[in-house]
């Protein structure tokens, strides 16, 4: 279930449900054709071909937690947050740790994990204010860290040295994460439970399921993951954080996670949905900008796509109540 | 049987009394610690600080009141803003119409993504803000605009008892909109609605027409408050507002509108409004980077948010 | 009487709230094998919290509880009820629509399936076929629940109840008891004699505690009949050695005050008075066929029948509520479109009040909004449309006053009166509001005798002011109160048209 490639060569009538439950598939194989045909000289390029699989490197590695998260009905917009307070503590701590420092993301990525999911089970506040306050904070803090200046962090070349030519060697480290977390999600009673509880929270506690324990537990997973994520993230963004939010970080994940066919509502979709939904997004992404529209345009773009596949998505949600 | 009553009105209005407690605090801390706040120079930056805020701010309630979320506020304030400061040279003073048109236009289809297309309403107008921010990005190409239109200008910034008038309307709106929300048959549906949908439905309230009134509203307000900040600064780019979205989510919340709707209103928002903008205006005057103010506001959001949370156990929140 | 050893027995079992409401008092009950039991009565008898003390939600303040003939302690949680041979069925929310059946019918087991982290899913598969053979359920393992259709879905959660008895306790044969609660609410007609063809099937390996309000459906599938009023055990009925019918059963359920209303009800002819409202052959699959009467200015017309046989449908089809998928209905000159909401209803003049009042009430509002919210046309300032307070106040403090609501003043929460205060806030709503027509669905559900006598009274004097009334309700009392015509239903389908004075008759045999 790994990829346009799967889907294709699978026997007839296993890939015809397959098509059914993953529209990006052909979504996906449309926009590769299609702008392959009207673009042949600049799409197919090998330099083209590396920017998509390294765009799709970024966005995967910040949506596959918030993919765990958004089965269970949730939204967690804390990912871009991570990795920048994260940088800036592994700037700070470089010379006491050495390359221990390092490990300060995985340790972030759980603490607010952690205490995301504690406070939205106990208090009851909804995730996506949440996530977005604490990724205001996280952002704030990691201003105030910088002390105004940009900072790199040098010593982990190695982790993006390239092996092969072309190919963003990002790519192999995460190749091990997506695995895991579709395997979470597939192949263990957390994905199960986690499903049940985003379609129907309360037959999920009739069930006999520990509710509350679950969800904190998602939001941990996505911690964590964002928090590994960023490992690779740091370095393979050029081994420094930004010190201001950018929109387009924070919300290409969130497309690539609808686009992929997760209903934010929960009960669906997760990281194996997400794969495809990136690579699509990626693919038209790049297409549009070696199209050479003005860049101004591709953020709107970026938008009404978002707004788009939300209202296509949407469409399933009979007698759910909205807010 | 007095005690009960006040007991149980304090148990249900936690979050207001606190900010009030709070406003109060940091009014005097801040005054203690630089006497540079309440100096009349001191009130003509507060007063600056939360004009044009309360209005963006109020446009927010009423959409907090219906229950649902506008992610896009400070996106309309920055097109109305900066459609002004492209056209005014063009078109003079009837740029304003023109951003509260383009304006509520956004908020129509915000409201009919949600109202009609059953979208969620932080997912919508997430969406359209970037939209929005495209739109005016745009329009903008990325520069600094800078208006010289006296007329314009002379909105804002005339001063009429020592303070400036853009505080004036920004009262006066406010009042418009309290007047909106406490006494028209429109004020009562938008509480209905937040309160109890299927009973609105059954009490003869157009729900689907009603809510997109509402968005609309928000949009009307959001392009007012972009007039008028375009007015009081005389410039800006697409940089404008970065970091509002937080602080007045926080003001609403503060105030005593609480997220699940059906409550609060624009009434309670300025006691939020001033207690984050003067904290804000507070801080820049003592020095304190914008990125602590940042932290600090978003963790007043959050604090907030937990002290008004729908605690009843039936409820599902995700 | 049965000699064997029950497998479930409880014996006095008592259980009080708060100290103050007795929900249970002294009942006894066992369940052996092979059976079907019922248990029936009024909201509010105690069922639920007797089937919460068997499902294990919470322990009883006294009583014995025995399995298979062992005293044993009372469960405190579902897991310890499934280890003493206690399943249930949940009437709603027990479904969970994005699992596949096979991960469905495990859920919460999994552990038995698991190596190491990994769920063994073809093992599972495997065991769903074969559990799926075992119940008769014809369908496909990998389909979503979401799919099925509901009476499928229902007997999936039968099911998945009895495995998770058998998983409990480690044994495949283990004797079971089965609680289903209302099973058939959310099914259509066809759907509800599949599902009982099932459990008669069933009926050889599991017993099942049918809780239900349907006496037909009582009546028909069950063997022995437990009656439950004020919570007591007041009726034990034995099918198999006794003749029980309808009317004794509600007889049993409701006690003896029965009929004895007093309401002077006028015996005038509406049929000359214009129409107000017409059905013809209003259909909606699945509830209700062919429906068609008229409505006639100032009369009131009931919907007779049991639950199941389509009157809630109808009556929520003419608010608005629901849709019809054929035939047509008329208000006044206007058509009535299927897709309209509620709301244009009430503009056409139709306005829907139920009992339950958290679909009709702002419980976070005051009295006084809450009246004024359907009546905002008359609390206008006269020439601007803004909101005059003074009205507004004078409006609500005469309908406190005319229905002696009792309040501490019209500023109070409506959240913190009684039910039934509640109740006379929705009537007197209305009252002002003055519709053409109201549709009355269980008006007067758990209230005590005063206030329904002043609701009834209310109700008559808006009908003598033109005010034409549609009833659904499980009273007969309020049919003879309110209602010219009685309409009666089964089946989801007209039986008879009664006049007031035939159908008293018929209820009084």
């Amino acid at each position: 279930m790994n990829g346009a490639q799967n889907g294709k060569q699978a026997i007839p009538p296993a890939w015809t449900r397959i098509f059914k439950t993953h529209p990006s598939i052909p979504l996906l194989i449309v926009l590769i054709a299609g702008f392959s045909i009207i673009f042949p000289k600049r799409f197919l390029t090998p330099m083209n071909l590396s920017s998509i699989l390294g765009q799709f490197v970024t966005i995967i590695l910040f949506a596959l937690g918030p993919s765990m998260v958004a089965t269970i009905g949730s939204l967690d917009l804390s990912y871009v947050g991570i990795w920048m307070l994260g940088g800036m503590l592994v700037w700070h701590l470089t010379p006491s740790l050495g390359i221990f420092a390092i490990l300060i993301y995985p340790l972030l990525g759980f603490l607010t994990g952690l205490m995301v999911g504690t406070i939205q089970v106990k208090a009851k506040v909804p995730s996506f204010i949440l996530t977005l306050s604490l990724l205001a904070a996280y952002s704030g803090l990691t201003s105030i860290l910088s002390g105004g200046y940009p900072r790199m962090v040098r010593g982990y070349e190695f982790l993006t040295g390239e092996l092969i030519p072309r190919v963003p060697t990002a790519l192999f480290w995460t190749i091990p994460l997506i695995v895991i977390a579709i395997y979470l999600m597939r192949g263990t009673k957390i994905g199960t439970y986690l499903y049940a509880i985003g379609s129907n929270e309360e037959g999920a506690r009739l069930a006999g399921i520990n509710v509350n324990r679950y969800k904190i537990l998602t939001f941990v997973m996505s911690g964590l993951f964002t928090g590994i994520g960023s490992i690779i993230q740091f370095q393979h963004l050029g081994g420094s954080v930004p010190l201001s939010l950018n929109m387009n970080t924070m919300t290409m994940p969130l497309v690539a996670i609808v686009f992929g066919g997760t209903l934010l509502t929960g009960g669906s979709g997760g990281p194996d949905r997400t794969i495809l939904g990136t690579l699509a997004f990626v693919v038209l992404y790049r297409g549009l900008y070696i199209s050479l529209i003005n860049p101004e345009i591709l953020q709107l773009i970026v938008g009404l796509l978002l707004v788009l596949s939300i209202v296509v998505a949407s469409r399933g949600l009979r007698g759910v109540s909205i807010t | 049987m007095a005690t009960s009553t006040l007991s149980r009105w304090f148990h249900g209005n936690v979050g207001m009394v606190t900010s009030v407690i709070a406003a109060i605090a940091i009014i005097a801390i801040f005054q203690i610690i630089n006497p540079f706040f309440l100096s009349p120079q001191g009130r003509v930056t507060l007063v600056y600080a939360m004009s044009y805020f309360l209005i963006v701010a109020c446009g927010l309630t009423f959409v907090i009141m219906i229950g649902s979320f506008d992610f896009s506020v400070v996106s309309m304030l920055k097109l109305g803003a900066i459609i002004c400061a492209l056209y005014i040279d063009d078109l003079g003073l009837m740029v304003i119409p023109l951003a509260l048109l383009a304006c509520t236009a956004m908020g129509f289809i915000n409201g009919l993504l949600f109202a009609k297309f059953k979208v969620p309403s932080f997912l919508a107008t997430l969406g359209m803000s970037m939209v929005i921010e495209g739109i005016a990005l745009y329009l903008s190409r990325g520069f600094l605009h800078i208006i010289s239109n006296r007329a314009f200008r002379s909105i804002a910034v005339t001063f009429i008892a020592g303070l400036p008038s853009i505080f004036y309307w920004a009262l006066a709106i406010w009042g418009v909109c309290i007047f909106i929300a406490l006494a028209t048959p429109f004020g009562r549906q938008i509480y209905a609605i937040g309160g109890n949908p299927t009973a609105a439905s059954l009490c003869g309230i157009n729900v689907v027409k009603k809510r997109i009134y509402v968005f609309m509203l928000s949009g009307f307000l959001s392009g007012l408050a972009g007039i008028l900040y375009m007015a009081q600064f005389g410039g800006g780019s697409i940089e404008m507002g970065a970091d509002m979205s937080i602080p007045l989510f926080a003001s609403v919340i503060a105030g005593g509108t609480s997220l699940a709707g059906g409550t609060g209103g624009p009434q309670r928002t300025i006691l939020g409004v001033i207690l984050i903008t003067w904290t804000q205006a507070g801080m820049s005057m003592n020095a304190i980077g914008h990125d602590i103010q940042l932290v600090v506001f978003a963790l007043i959001a959050i604090g907030m948010s937990i002290l008004t949370a729908n605690r009843k156990t039936m409820s599902i929140v995700k | 009487m049965r000699t064997d050893i029950p497998i479930v027995e409880l014996k006095g079992v008592n259980k009080t709230f708060g100290g103050v409401v007795q929900a249970l008092s002294d009942v006894s009950i066992g369940i052996y094998k092979n059976e079907v039991v019922g248990v029936v009565g009024e909201n509010g008898a105690g069922k639920s919290t007797l089937m919460k003390i068997l499902a294990g939600v919470y322990p009883p303040d006294q009583g014995e509880w025995y399995y298979t003939g062992t005293k044993t302690t009372f469960p405190k949680n579902p897991k310890e009820a499934a280890k003493r041979g206690v399943g249930i069925v949940y009437q709603e929310k027990g479904v969970i629509p994005a699992l596949k059946v096979y991960q469905y019918l495990f859920l919460g087991h999994e552990d038995k399936y698991v190596h190491n982290t990994k769920l063994d899913i073809e093992q599972m598969k495997t065991f769903a076929k074969k559990t799926l053979n075992e119940f008769h359920i014809d369908c496909d393992i990998e389909t979503f629940m979401y799919d099925l259709p509901p009476s499928t879905q229902k007997m999936i959660e039968i099911a998945k109840a009895i495995l998770s008895l058998r998983l409990e306790q480690g044994d495949n044969d283990a004797v079971s008891v089965i609680i289903l609660d209302e099973p058939t609410a959310p099914l259509n007609l066809e759907e509800r004699q599949e599902l009982f063809n099932y459990i008669l099937k069933m009926k050889k390996t599991t017993s099942f505690v049918l809780v239900s309000h349907i006496m037909h459906e009582v009546l028909e599938f069950t063997d022995r009949i437990y009656v439950l009023r004020d919570g007591e055990l007041v009726d034990h009925y034995n099918l198999s050695e006794e003749e029980v019918t309808e009317k004794d059963l509600f007889k049993a359920i409701v006690g003896k005050d029965f009929i004895e209303d007093t309401a002077a009800h006028e015996t005038i002819d509406y049929t000359n008075e214009e129409i107000v409202l017409s059905a013809k052959d209003l259909t909606r699959n699945g509830s209700y066929y062919d429906i068609s009467f008229d409505l006639h200015k100032g009369e009131g017309i009931g919907f007779f029948g049991p639950a199941g046989s389509g009157k809630s449908e109808i009556i929520k089809t003419i608010a608005g509520i629901l849709n019809y998928d054929k035939g047509s209905l008329i208000v006044g000159e206007k058509k009535a479109d299927t897709r309209e909401l509620p709301h244009v209803r009430l503009i056409k003049g139709i306005g829907y009040f139920c009992g339950e009042t958290e679909k009709q009430l702002f419980f976070n509002w005051t009295v006084r909004k809450n009246i004024s919210i359907v009546n905002i046309e008359k609390i206008l300032q006269k020439r601007f449309p803004v909101l005059n307070y003074n009205t507004e106040k004078k409006m609500a403090e005469k309908i406190v006053d005319t229905f002696k609501i009792k309040t501490p003043s019209i500023e109070t929460d409506c959240q913190s009166l009684s039910g039934g205060n509640k109740q006379k806030i929705s009537v007197g709503k209305w009252f002002e509001r003055r519709p053409d027509i109201l549709l009355l669905e269980d008006p007067t559900i758990g209230i005590d005798v005063g206030a329904r006598k002043d609701i009834f009274e209310a109700l008559l004097e808006l009908k003598r002011k033109g005010v034409s009334i549609i009833l659904v309700s499980d009273d007969p009392k309020e049919y003879t109160t309110l209602c010219n015509k009685i309409i009666t239903l089964k089946g989801g389908r007209i039986q008879k048209v009664l006049g007031n004075q035939e159908f008293r008759e018929v209820i009084a045999t």
